[in-house]
């Protein structure tokens, strides 16, 4: 079912860099991921390296300016679990426990979320698409139900994480080792756009390892949340989704974010939603118009339009369950 | 679940068992049951759980090599050629088949007069068989398959079946799309609609559902000489061993068929599939035996959907809710060859509910898309979409509550069927006592269109919906024969050729037994599903495994009686009419002499008695019929359109429970595919190229455990229908999912008052009828 590929362990992180030098090599997390698409031909490998017997790659620590540090191999299971995520940044820990199933999240990882590809079913099936080197994106004339509404370009996938939202909302970087060294990159700069190019997912070089994630101290009056919408209650990816960060003084935002996930290729941040918010009072009309502005540039295709209300809705629920009671 | 019913549980220890032999037919069971009824756990649940049980897939054969089946990719094309040097080459590779090879191409039918060949020149549909092979591992079978070169030329197609019968819709046969037409009826509608003081008229639309068993499709074949043992997940061994037959043009006696365990089925394993004639194909080729097994993909590609289906559905009534008229028309998709597009369609519109003057119109048609299979209540779970919703709608219009509207029109015979009387009045039963079990009167009191208390958001609204439905067989009937060897003991072997598609069949029949002799059910050894060993069945489909053999079982039981009762007359001295049976032992009616079954001396001399059952005619005067009626509450975010079912109640009239666990499992599982019919499940096919695109299981949504209501209540009618036959049982497996759907659209209905006429319901459709986004309060 797959093509042949060697298979390596290495026992360092500067080891994993050299074995990543190797022609068509790919990093192996937990798997979930990339076995789905080796086995169903998305893209081939000549060598997977995995990240398994790596040390100090997983768990979660305290940062010296009151942040949390999770390891890129922390698994999403122990990721919803941790008591200091969940007390700190709830909306973290809510999306990590919307991912996808049990099983899932036991074996599946933070950095393997992040880096992910992409679900879309012509991406996943036997079409030649512009993602996968081929000459179109077929969801625009086909069956975009779950496509993007937002930020599509040539290609109009959804990022599929629950994670990168949820980051991207508190600011999140993600700390990278390779051949040249060690970068921090946010969360919100480290997808790429299919305007930028179509056939790349992560701004990650070749020999390039997510090795944590940073997560800055939680600031005052941080109000922090994640809520996902799908056509199942388990299993399933979001059909809508939202992180919110906002730092609430009384009833009024002082600061917002406003991350939309399934909304477009890349983690969506609404910094127009943003702006209505920001030093207002959280009261029903400001909530109404962030979310339509949250929406005022949403371009449906020709399934998905019911996306638009569907996000209204959704904001307008999780920002009402924002006001201080 | 105080709606439970009592008078099973905690009877009397011991049934008094009619007198065997005795003159005409049997005494029905009493009331008093001692095993029957019970909740009794799976005789092979050890097997099933510790993964002893060895499915189908589990064979493993010395010398087996694994094989797998080419499909063509396009919804439609043509095969200009196939070059297969490559495959053939590899190492490890055994066997490779295609129309090249013209003695491994026989000639192959889908039923309906088609008359093809396993790899046809013309492949209808995506997934058609093209070629397959065998290698001595599934990875080199895959990387054969993949070194096969198929030149196509692509085809215009046609895949909606709204537009099958378009005047300039591609052919997918020569002779249009129209693949078949009929019509029924009764009275005069005209006259009814004329009559009738409100007229509704409304189209529905519903997606195409997918069997998809746990267990893929599949079959292990193995050669002796020129003798052939299949292995094979099916629903029933003798018709894979008749179609094997066929196919290969050998002697039945030749062709055995095992299928003891099923890893679930749904009316897609009634019939085998070119997979196991090339399995079989090749096996001879290289005289090994083959397994193979289709991929997740290929099964949703080829086996098997309840079609997708257009209704346009009118009904008249009084002011007092009495029905005047209803007209009916379907189409419904076959797929590329004729199979059952709107079988049973339009029956739940003409025969549920009382109506003089009924008119039915049914197209089905082709599409490029793999042909159907009947999926649980074929017909039946589409055409109650539509009927059930109507009759909710009728009762708003009229303002009736929807339960007072169904009573007014329940018929006392089966009005499709020339008003042959009913056996029972199993559907009032099952909508008065379902409606009294979930608390429907005040439930719907409280609820309509309000904010769920306690949530403080007033854009959650909850509401309640329910449906009732009776299903077209359920009675079973010949022919069926079972085999029972008593042994000296007091254990037994039951011999039986139906296939136990994990309903819990073995142990229904055990529990039948059990009763019959006074043992314990795990007493009793089924043997079952292997044609060369076990007595001729019919495949276990239509809900009618239970009422076929469940009676058989037991004549076989008093077959044994019968000679147990000689033995005993002989050996206490008494004439025969004197000896009864109580339980484990025989004795006799005055009570002073009894002897154990295991004491008898003639038993123990001749060390087994064996009983033989027939299964006998139904009366035919009599309409012998399940009823079912389902009543939920849903939670529904008009912010969202998420809906959440939070409770159903299922009541069923489908005569006497005799396993209450594997009744109320049914249920369950009834209630969670209705709910993946109405809110998850539907089969997405690419406009542009007709290719599926849903086709892995997290496309493809199923259902999940969290999907499922906290709360499904099973309220069985507690009865015997002893007009069926001498158990008194009737189907249930397909009616425990026949309302289910219509009853969750109209608890949508209640909550928000969107109608919503199509499958499936969930926020992507639901959120755009609503227009209710006010937002917090
Ligand atoms: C059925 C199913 C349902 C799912 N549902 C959801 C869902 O609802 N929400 C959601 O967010 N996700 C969902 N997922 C995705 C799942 O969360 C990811 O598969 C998982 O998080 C990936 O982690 P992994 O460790 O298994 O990654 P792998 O499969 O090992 O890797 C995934 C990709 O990331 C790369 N990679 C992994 N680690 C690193 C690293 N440290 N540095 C650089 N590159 C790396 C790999 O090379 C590969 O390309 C679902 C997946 C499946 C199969």
């Amino acid at each position: 079912m797959t093509t042949p590929f060697s298979y390596v362990r290495p026992r360092s992180v500067a080891d994993v860099i050299s074995s990543l030098e190797a022609e068509g090599a790919t990093i192996h997390a937990g798997g979930t991921d990339l076995l789905g698409c080796l086995r169903d031909g998305v893209y081939a490998v000549d060598t997977v390296v995995s990240l398994g017997d790596v040390e100090g790659l997983a768990g979660v620590r305290e940062l010296k300016d009151g942040g949390l540090a999770v390891g890129a191999m922390t698994t999403i299971t122990d990721l919803a679990g941790h008591a200091t995520v969940a007390g700190r940044y709830p909306g973290l820990a809510q999306a990590a426990a919307a991912v996808a199933s049990p099983q899932l999240r036991h074996q599946g990882t933070v950095g393997g979320n992040l880096c992910q590809k992409p679900r879309c079913w012509y991406y996943r099936g036997d079409f030649p698409c512009l993602r996968k080197g081929g000459y179109k994106c077929f969801a625009v004339n086909g069956e975009n139900q779950h496509h993007a509404i937002l930020g599509g370009a040539q290609c109009f996938i959804v990022h599929p994480s629950d994670l990168a939202p949820a980051l991207m909302a508190l600011d999140a970087a993600a700390i990278i080792d390779g051949p040249a060294g060690t970068r921090r990159v946010a969360v919100a700069d480290l997808h790429v756009a299919p305007a930028e190019d179509p056939t790349r997912e992560t701004v990650l070089e070749p020999g390039e390892v997510i090795t944590e994630v940073r997560i800055p101290a939680p600031p005052a009056g941080l109000y922090n949340s994640y809520r996902k919408i799908r056509t199942r209650r388990s299993w399933d990816f979001a059909i809508a989704g939202c992180a919110l960060a906002l730092t609430l003084d009384g009833d009024t935002v002082r600061q917002a974010r406003v991350v939309l996930a399934a909304a477009a290729p890349v983690p969506w941040r609404s910094t127009a939603a943003e702006d209505v918010l920001r030093g207002n009072p959280l009261d029903d009309a400001h909530i109404r118009d962030a979310a339509e502005t949250a929406m005022a540039d949403a371009v449906p295709m020709t399934h998905n339009a019911y996306k638009v209300p569907l996000f209204k809705g959704m904001l307008i629920e999780e920002l009402a369950k924002a006001r201080p009671r | 679940m105080a709606q439970e019913k009592e008078g099973i549980e905690g009877q009397i220890p011991f049934t008094q068992a009619p007198d065997a032999g005795a003159e005409g037919e049997p005494e029905a069971w009493g009331e008093r049951t001692r095993v029957v009824g019970e909740r009794h756990p799976r005789v092979d649940g050890y097997e099933r759980v510790s993964g002893a049980a060895v499915f189908p897939s589990d064979v493993v054969l010395p010398g087996m090599v694994y094989g797998a089946m080419l499909g063509s990719p396009h919804a439609n094309a043509r095969v200009k050629s196939i070059d297969t040097s490559a495959a053939e080459g590899m190492a490890g590779v055994y066997a490779v088949i295609s129309r090249n090879t013209g003695d491994a191409n026989p000639a192959w039918s889908y039923g309906g007069g088609h008359q093809g060949r396993l790899f046809e020149d013309h492949c209808r549909f995506e997934g058609e068989a093209v070629a397959a092979v065998a290698a001595d591992t599934p990875y080199r079978a895959a990387d054969a398959l993949r070194a096969i070169v198929v030149e196509y030329e692509e085809l215009p197609f046609v895949s909606d079946v709204a537009h099958a019968l378009d005047e300039d819709a591609p052919g997918v046969h020569a002779d249009g799309n129209l693949a078949g037409e009929s019509e029924d009826g009764r009275g005069d509608v005209e006259q009814g609609f004329a009559a009738a003081d409100v007229v509704l008229e409304r189209n529905f639309r519903v997606g195409s559902q997918m069997q998809t068993p746990l267990e893929p499709h599949g079959c292990v074949a193995s050669w002796d000489g020129d003798r052939l043992t299949v292995w094979e997940s099916t629903q029933g061994v003798f018709a894979i061993q008749g179609e094997l037959a066929e196919v290969l043009d050998m002697p039945l006696a030749r062709v055995r068929v095992i299928g003891h365990y099923v890893g679930g089925a749904f009316g897609s394993k009634l019939r085998t599939d070119k997979y196991a004639v090339a399995a079989a194909l090749m096996a001879r080729r290289i005289n090994r035996p083959v397994k193979l097994f289709l991929t997740r993909e290929q099964t949703l590609l080829t086996q098997g959907n309840r079609p997708a289906t257009l209704m346009t559905l009118k009904v008249g009534a009084k002011k007092d809710g009495t029905l005047t008229a209803i007209h009916f028309e379907g189409t419904g998709a076959s797929g590329a060859y004729k199979a059952g597009g709107t079988s049973l369609l339009d029956w739940i519109a003409k025969d549920l509910y009382r109506c003089p003057n009924v008119r039915t119109h049914l197209k089905d048609v082709y599409i490029n898309a793999q042909p159907a299979r009947p999926f649980r209540a074929p017909g039946y779970v589409q055409g109650s979409w539509a009927m059930d919703q109507m009759m909710d709608e009728l009762a708003a219009e009229l303002a009736m509550d929807p339960v007072a509207l169904r009573l007014k029109n329940i018929p006392d015979g089966s009005q499709a069927r020339d008003d042959k009387p009913y056996t029972t009045d199993g559907l009032r039963r099952c909508i008065e006592e379902g409606a009294a079990a979930f608390g429907w009167q005040q439930a719907r009191a409280a609820g309509k269109g309000k904010g769920v208390a306690g949530k403080g958001e007033g854009h959650v609204r909850r509401g309640v919906g329910m449906a009732a439905a009776n299903w077209y067989v359920g009675d079973g009937g010949p022919p069926a024969t079972v085999i029972l060897r008593l042994y000296v003991d007091g254990t037994a072997n039951l011999n039986m050729g139906a296939s136990d598609i994990g309903t819990g069949t073995k142990t229904v029949m055990a529990m039948v037994v059990a009763e019959e002799f006074g043992m314990d059910p795990d007493a009793i050894q089924v043997e079952h599903a292997d044609t060369a060993t076990t007595q001729f069945a019919t495949p276990s489909g239509g809900s009618k495994t239970v009422p076929t053999e469940a009676p058989t079982v037991r004549r076989a039981c008093l077959a044994v009686k019968d000679q147990l009762m000689d033995m005993a007359a002989t050996q206490l001295g008494r004439p025969r009419q004197e000896i009864r049976f109580a339980g484990d032992r025989l004795e006799t009616t005055d009570g002073l002499e009894t002897v154990a079954i295991t004491d008898l001396d003639a038993l123990k001399n001749q060390k087994v008695v064996v009983g033989i059952g027939e299964r006998q005619p139904n009366p035919d005067d009599v309409s012998i019929t399940p009823f079912a009626a389902q009543f939920c509450e849903v939670e529904v975010n008009t912010g969202t359109g998420e809906v959440r079912l939070l409770r159903m109640v299922g009541t069923n009239e489908s005569g006497r429970v005799i396993n209450r666990l594997t009744w109320d499992g049914q249920l369950v599982g009834g209630v969670t595919m209705g709910a993946g019919f109405a809110q998850t499940e539907s089969r997405v096919l690419d406009g542009p190229t007709g290719k599926l695109c849903n086709k892995s299981w997290h496309d493809y949504k199923l259902p999940t455990a969290l999907d499922v209501p906290d709360e499904v209540v099973s309220a069985p009618v507690m009865l015997n229908d002893e007009e069926a036959n001498i158990v008194g049982a009737k189907g249930l497996g397909e009616p425990v999912t026949i309302p289910t759907g219509a009853a969750i659209a109209n608890a949508v209905y209640d909550a928000v008052g969107v109608r919503m006429l199509d499958t499936p319901i969930n926020p992507e459709t639901l959120v755009a009828r609503i227009d209710l986004q006010e937002g917090p309060q």
